[in-house]
């Protein structure tokens, strides 16, 4: 296409003038340019502000940032930090890339398209608001608060999760969190300690450490690399327990290749030869020991024999592990684990680590499981209305709950099912905010079927998840580099050093770019227009923190005074509570229909010419979200899939060759990935990195980029105390050039 | 989009001879049910968040770096400061298309030829050249194609005093 005139000719001809004068009176002037005095060169001020604090992954280390005339730079560690100090990782530092990624979410979007199949139009703040506040109050007026649901991830998804649960009164709501990571962790510690154990185990000051399937330096959080390096330089020994030679495995003293999913009958047998064998600390059980012979009956039977046969292991693989453990007892620490949703079996097998710290006594003493004494701060949200009708999908037909030991909110499937079926009552809103139902939550045919049948769906987010493709209104949030919201404390992680506490809030590091908004903004917005305007708590996220920091006696301003981090004389975290006690034998866990005593509940195995597909962490990324992340990207493109090297050679495979997936349901990867070969791995299992290979195509960095191993989690397994998914029960064969190749399983 | 803003585009046609481009913009409004969502879903799609993936963004920095307000934003600002301009509080990114040509526009009242010609030579021909032709190549509504042709018309130099692109 050409016009047929040159513009030279077109400038000096008549035409211009005939058409400049009506064509600049039609176009609107919102000039962003505009006449100043003039600068030097070089008059861009660089500055360093503090206040920030990470949110790439959930660990959330202090930082400051780097700013050249409004541009953030760089970001580093805040060196007032006594947790991460001056170190970030490669995510941290990646924050960056996140901030000014050109794919991310600028304005409010309108579906105009279908939900999974969008067509996107950018509309105004008012009229999306409007959008999502009318539509939930129509679901609600339909169908009461029960026919909405809500599935929130991050901080802040804190303060729409509160408004949803306790002013509109919804229980349907699904931490990502809770169900589908460490929910059952906390509830089996809560009904064995009286407490969630968070990851605090004093590494620094431990003579033993013990992994479960931990694979840290895969999975980063500084300050808890820096208290597990601490005590690995301190001369700990290391026994990691997994399929897989991973690298906690490769620094290892003992690396036990355990079958997947007989953990808890590993933990049986080591607990059992200790009580056998008189090796346990009977003192402490003693004394802070509750039902411990029903305890000790109840596993009897678990000799090492029985455990090494289960687990296919030898007996001396156990009674290694179970010897260095008592004997540097009580200094040892049973890492409770972080992500632990793995076979459905699992509450159990996280009762019996809490159970094996309390026979080695390991709680409360150097080296042990030790929760530090950290500063208070106030937790201002919504408040917990009365609501007229009680409702609880957990609950059966004679008021009894279906999974008893569920961490806070729903179990997902309880959500999905009763959408799906409607009974016992239609769940026709969704809100979803900082999750990825379709890479995290298993059944991604279901969870995309449970999001066809909603009256609305709303989605916020900062990147263009593929969650993101079934919203009808799709919102912007402002990224945890230009929000206010989350306040950090805790103490110096190495608890043998002086005693210290710090507060540090999260503050913006440069202004919202484009249309983002923040979570109390957005929520503030929909609760008014649902009719909730009386009971918003507070006007803004800042608002919010400030009168958070009231309760400490701080201020943002006295925080941002002090580099923003303050820090305090903390107390002695060794000293044991009064009321502390192991129940090694619950009642409450019988009473309610399950084993109280910790019991191995073998799981499905691999059918012939099938591997059990696991998978984990690596250290560049964070679940699915950093895929699109262009430096983390480079640095870890695709996730290999790691097969057994005589497995390899069998099947024909090298290293590098291309392969794609199906799995026992005939379900098949999208897309294709690389093969690692390597001796360290089980021959029942194959290996990757979870959080790959996004369906979304929005994202130009991550879309089909490795395989999405969700995608191949077809077989939904729930753990059945606490409802949570048990994500490894699937298996999956080889495709290469078009053809499926077994994997020979019995080799 | 409005009447008179619609005249004034045909007006600026005609006078360019651009007859055809006039015609498939009057096709595309008669067969359309709603002309102004047709626009802004095609916005969206090329320049904010699109199927399948944003086709164009707006934003030099993009082409550059790689990035939202990297280091060429940085520069293009350090041009405008160095002539006496700066950006509004409510304004954009300073590599925004937008604001260059707004910048240019005022280059232009101020008949500031050189200037015209260094910015044009140096910061924004080189990537406006590739952004244009994504517009050109991908856009499914001839309103977008028909725009970035006049502001290629109006930017580009004649051969004969022709800047060099910088290709790489």
């Amino acid at each position: 296409m050409a016009f047929n005139l040159t513009r030279r000719k077109f400038l000096q001809s008549a035409s211009l003038a005939a058409v400049a004068l009506p064509l600049s009176r039609a176009i609107a002037s919102e000039s962003g340019v505009k006449r100043s005095p003039l600068e030097a060169k070089g008059s861009f001020k660089d500055e360093t502000v503090v206040g920030g604090i990470c949110e790439m992954c959930f660990w959330r280390c202090q930082l400051v940032g780097k700013k050249r005339g409004g541009r953030l730079v760089k970001l580093e560690g805040n060196p007032k930090s006594i947790d991460n100090g001056t170190s970030i990782c490669a995510r941290g530092n990646a924050g960056i890339k996140l901030l000014y990624d050109p794919d991310r979410l600028k304005f409010p979007l309108k579906n105009v398209g279908e939900r999974g199949n969008p067509k996107w139009k950018k509309i105004s703040w008012k009229e999306a608001l409007d959008e999502c506040g009318n539509k939930l109050k129509a679901v609600e007026d339909k169908y009461g608060a029960k026919g909405i649901c809500v599935f929130p991830h991050g901080s802040s998804a804190k303060y729409p999760m509160h408004f949803f649960e306790r002013t509109v009164g919804t229980k349907n709501v699904s931490e990502a969190s809770f169900f589908q990571c460490r929910g059952i962790r906390d509830t089996a510690y809560v009904a064995t300690i009286g407490k969630a154990p968070g990851e605090k185990v004093d590494m620094p000051n431990a003579k033993v450490i013990f992994l479960l399937g931990g694979h840290f330096g895969e999975n980063i959080h500084v300050s808890h690399i820096k208290r597990y390096l601490k005590g690995l330089q301190n001369g700990a020994k290391l026994i990691v327990v997994d399929p897989r030679y991973s690298a906690s495995a490769a620094k290892s003293d003992i690396w036990v290749p355990i079958k997947p999913g007989t953990d808890t009958a590993f933990l049986l047998g080591i607990m059992n030869y200790l009580i056998a064998t008189k090796k346990y600390d009977a003192d402490f059980v003693d004394e802070y020991g509750d039902g411990f012979e029903e305890f000790a009956k109840g596993i009897e039977e678990w000799s090492l024999e029985k455990a090494a046969a289960a687990c296919d292991l030898t007996v001396q693989q156990i009674k290694e592990v179970a010897d260095l453990l008592a004997d540097n007892a009580p200094n040892v620490s049973i890492h409770p684990g972080r992500h632990v949703s793995w076979y459905g079996n699992d509450f159990q097998r996280q009762r019996s680590l809490a159970c094996l710290t309390g026979l080695l006594g390991a709680f409360y003493v150097k080296g042990g499981w030790v929760p530090a004494i950290g500063p208070k701060v106030g937790k201002l949200s919504w408040e917990h209305k009365e609501h007229e009708e009680e409702f609880n999908l957990n609950l059966n037909s004679d008021d009894e709950l279906y999974h008893p030991f569920t961490p806070p909110g729903t179990p997902t499937e309880l959500i999905r099912d009763a959408a799906l079926t409607g009974k016992p009552h239609p769940i026709k809103g969704c809100v979803i905010w900082g999750q990825n139902p379709i890479q995290t939550i298993p059944g991604q045919e279901k969870m995309k079927n449970v999001l066809r049948q909603m009256d609305f769906v709303m989605c916020v987010d900062v990147m263009p998840t593929d969650i993101t493709m079934w919203a009808d209104i799709l919102l912007p949030e402002v990224s945890y580099l230009e929000r206010y919201d989350y306040i950090k404390t805790g103490t110096q992680w190495d608890l043998s050093e002086k005693q210290q506490q710090f507060i540090s809030a999260r503050m913006p590091l440069v202004s919202p770019l484009f249309e983002r908004k923040d979570q109390v903004f957005i929520t503030n917005e929909i609760a008014k227009r649902m009719g909730y305007e009386e009971d918003i708590p507070v006007k803004t996220a800042k608002d919010m923190v400030e009168k958070n920091l009231e309760v400490a006696g701080l201020s943002l301003a006295q925080l941002k005074k002090e580099g923003g981090i303050h820090i305090q004389p903390g107390k002695n975290p060794y000293n044991m509570p009064d009321d502390f006690e192991v129940v090694f034998f619950n009642e409450d866990i019988e009473d309610a229909g399950f084993p109280g005593v910790p019991t191995y509940k073998p799981v499905e195995e691999p059918p012939a010419g099938f591997a059990r597909l696991i998978y984990g962490r690596v250290p560049v990324h964070t679940f699915n979200r950093t895929q699109n992340n262009v430096w983390l990207h480079s640095a870890m493109p695709t996730n290999p899939v790691w097969l057994n090297d005589e497995l390899a050679a069998k099947m024909g495979l090298k290293d590098g060759d291309e392969v794609g997936f199906i799995n026992q349901d005939g379900i098949k990867s999208r897309t294709t990935t690389i093969v690692k070969t390597t001796p360290g791995i089980r021959k029942d299992c194959v290996y990757m990195g979870h959080g790959y290979g996004s369906a979304n195509p929005l994202m130009t960095v991550g879309v089909g980029a490795g395989v999405d191993d969700t995608s191949l989690v077809t077989k939904i397994a729930v753990d059945p105390e606490t409802g949570a998914n048990g994500m490894r029960n699937n298996f999956v064969k080889f495709i290469k050039d078009g053809k499926i190749i077994n994997i020979p399983t019995a080799a | 989009m409005n009447k008179t803003y619609l005249e004034s585009l045909y007006a600026l046609l005609d006078a360019l001879g651009g007859e055809k481009e006039k015609d498939a913009i009057d096709t595309a409004i008669k067969k359309s049910r709603d002309f102004l969502e047709d626009l802004q879903v095609e916005y969206t799609r090329l320049f904010i968040n699109g199927i399948p993936h944003v086709v164009a963004p707006p934003y030099g920095s993009v082409y550059f770096d790689k990035s939202l307000q990297g280091k060429y934003a940085e520069q293009v600002m350090h041009y405008y400061c160095s002539k006496g301009y700066a950006l509004t509080d409510k304004a954009d990114f300073p590599d925004n298309l937008i604001h260059q040509l707004e910048f240019l526009s005022f280059l232009a009242e101020d008949k500031d030829q050189e200037s015209e010609n260094e910015f044009l030579g140096t910061y924004f021909l080189p990537w406006f050249e590739t952004f244009s032709k994504l517009v050109k190549k991908e856009a499914q509504h001839p309103f977008y194609r028909i725009i970035i042709t006049l502001i290629d018309f109006f930017t580009k130099e004649e051969k004969e005093y022709g800047v060099q692109l910088n290709e790489a």
